[in-house]
């Protein structure tokens, strides 16, 4: 037989610990983090998709939702406590919330468990996705708050690259799907939607939501890919130099 | 059938402490075997399938009927009761295990301590102790009788704790079972005195929060208790005591 030796000096396994009844304060913090996904973080996913299909509506109304967005008083704080601070919360707790969990899917290849760790990666996939996307669209290049009507051509710019183009499909799938999907797993956790078959069916409707805006977000990229290149800004008072520099990329989009 | 037999393969272990290890068997096929009567040919005849002398398994069993909840393991895999895993159902060689969240005591034997404890934690029972006769409780609704009799079919079995991604060292996650419970007692008119408090239980650290819906539980649950559907409707008390609290206490 195998082994009998036992390690004398080593405490018996513990296993799970039992619930730490009424002590603690991470039910107020997870619920936060059910919340801010809800609002504010994917009320600002609805506004930013619906803002990007103006598109649609021709570049000068792009251009003019941007200055409408860009225009709102206290922008900056709005932008801090409204976006930033909620979706930094959401995303660091996301990912504490992932690095706990222990994914079985292997084992228990069921829907639900499927659904439930696809959460976590859409999860950490946006994290990524909105990290990079901030960086060349909000805080580098030219800076829309002042230059609203050179927004076509910055989201222009960005596509310009077939690959590009596959990130932000990439990432507006993933962030759509988080969100829909979030959308049930809310409604499921706060008891809004409880009943076997009622869960259900907002479990299908959480995620034909997902799917519905994903839809709206290619169009979106479509229109824009698709549009003859925009001038950065014809009106600009820029050093002639410096103007035909900035021209250049933006000739060279498809 | 001539020579038809069926392979199995148990981990072991000695003891709390001691190294798994696997022991592999063939005993031939009969009709109806379930995986506790693999077992119980083992015990007759503990001899491994290269000849090797062994000792008989050591496992937890009692009812042999899935009402007991006392023989859970992992079987090809996945948390289920022995004595209802029938092995004409089963891929070959069937793999078995002890459960892996819990304590091995010895082979398949494990420490479910943990749901007594926490259904300790929520105070799962009817507080009816008195001095005196009390007379007969209220009367229950048979509409409220009806969901409340899926949930009292609970067998304390872990099967929704094991299976769940959620149930681990890191969280301590109470589990669906206590939450199940839970709502249990508090749907009973006299249980209900406790609610608040096992609310206020669930809500801390290792509580209903932890849940992430996967929904591994509901699936693997031998007595198809409604487990998914009793986490929201707690969670939806819990909710309402939360805001009720933040406004009045
Ligand atoms: S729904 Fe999922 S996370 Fe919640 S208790 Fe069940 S298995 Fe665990
Ligand atoms: S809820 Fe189901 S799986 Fe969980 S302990 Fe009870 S009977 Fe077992
Ligand atoms: S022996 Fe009772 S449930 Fe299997």
């Amino acid at each position: 037989m195998a082994s009998t030796a036992q390690s004398a000096n080593t405490a018996l396994p513990k296993g799970v610990s039992p619930l730490r009844a009424g002590t603690g304060t991470s039910f107020l913090w997870r619920r936060l983090h059910s919340l801010t996904g809800i609002v504010p973080v994917g009320l600002f996913l609805l506004e930013h998709l619906i803002s990007n299909a103006e598109i649609l509506n021709g570049a000068n109304a792009y251009n003019g939702q941007v200055k409408f967005l860009t225009g709102l008083p206290f922008r900056l704080w709005l932008e801090i406590f409204g976006i930033f601070l909620p979706l930094l919360y959401h995303a660091a707790y996301g990912v504490y919330i992932w690095w706990r969990g222990e994914n079985n899917v292997i084992d228990y290849a069921l829907k639900g468990n499927w659904f439930y760790t696809l959460q976590r990666y859409t999860g950490v996939l946006v994290f990524a996705y909105v990290a990079f996307h901030l960086w060349t669209m909000r805080f580098t290049g030219i800076h829309l708050t002042e230059h609203y009507d050179a927004s076509v051509w910055k989201v222009q710019t960005e596509l310009a690259h077939p690959l590009m183009i596959a990130v932000y499909a990439v990432g507006m799938l993933a962030a759509c799907w988080h969100f829909g999907y979030g959308l049930f797993l809310f409604a499921a956790k706060w008891g809004i939607v409880t009943g076997e078959k009622a869960q259900k069916r907002a479990q299908v409707l959480g995620i034909a939501l997902g799917l519905l805006l994903t839809l709206l977000g290619l169009v979106t990229i479509y229109s824009f890919v698709t549009r003859p290149a925009q001038e950065k800004n014809p009106l600009w008072e820029q050093p002639v130099q410096e103007q035909s520099q900035l021209m250049a990329p933006a000739a060279t989009v498809r | 059938m001539a020579n038809k037999t069926v392979q199995f393969k148990i981990k072991r272990q000695d003891g709390p402490n001691s190294q798994p290890y696997w022991d592999e068997f063939e005993i031939p096929y009969r009709l109806g075997l379930n995986v506790i009567s693999l077992f119980m040919e083992v015990a007759l005849n503990p001899v491994t399938r290269e000849g090797k002398q062994t000792t008989p398994v050591n496992y937890d069993s009692n009812c042999l009927e899935e009402v007991c909840g006392s023989c859970a393991m992992l079987i090809n895999g996945k948390a289920r009761m022995a004595c209802s895993a029938l092995v004409d159902n089963l891929e070959q060689p069937i793999q078995i295990e002890p459960f892996s969240k819990f304590p091995v005591v010895r082979d398949l034997q494990v420490d479910r301590s943990v749901l007594f404890e926490n259904l300790k934690a929520v105070q799962a029972w009817v507080p009816i102790d008195g001095t005196y006769d009390l007379g007969s409780g209220p009367r229950v609704l048979p509409q409220v009788q009806e969901q409340a009799y899926r949930l009292s079919q609970c067998m304390s079995c872990s099967c929704c704790m094991e299976a769940c991604p959620q149930f681990n060292e890191s969280t301590g996650f109470v589990g669906a079972a206590t939450i199940a419970q839970a709502r249990l007692f508090n749907m009973h008119p006299t249980g209900k005195v406790l609610k608040e408090e096992r609310l206020a239980a669930l809500m801390g650290d290792g509580g209903i929060q932890e849940c992430g819906y996967a929904q591994n539980c509901v699936e693997v649950c031998p007595k198809e208790i409604p487990l998914t559907k009793s986490i929201s409707d707690v969670g939806g008390q819990v909710m309402k005591k939360a805001v009720l609290d933040f406004f009045r206490v």
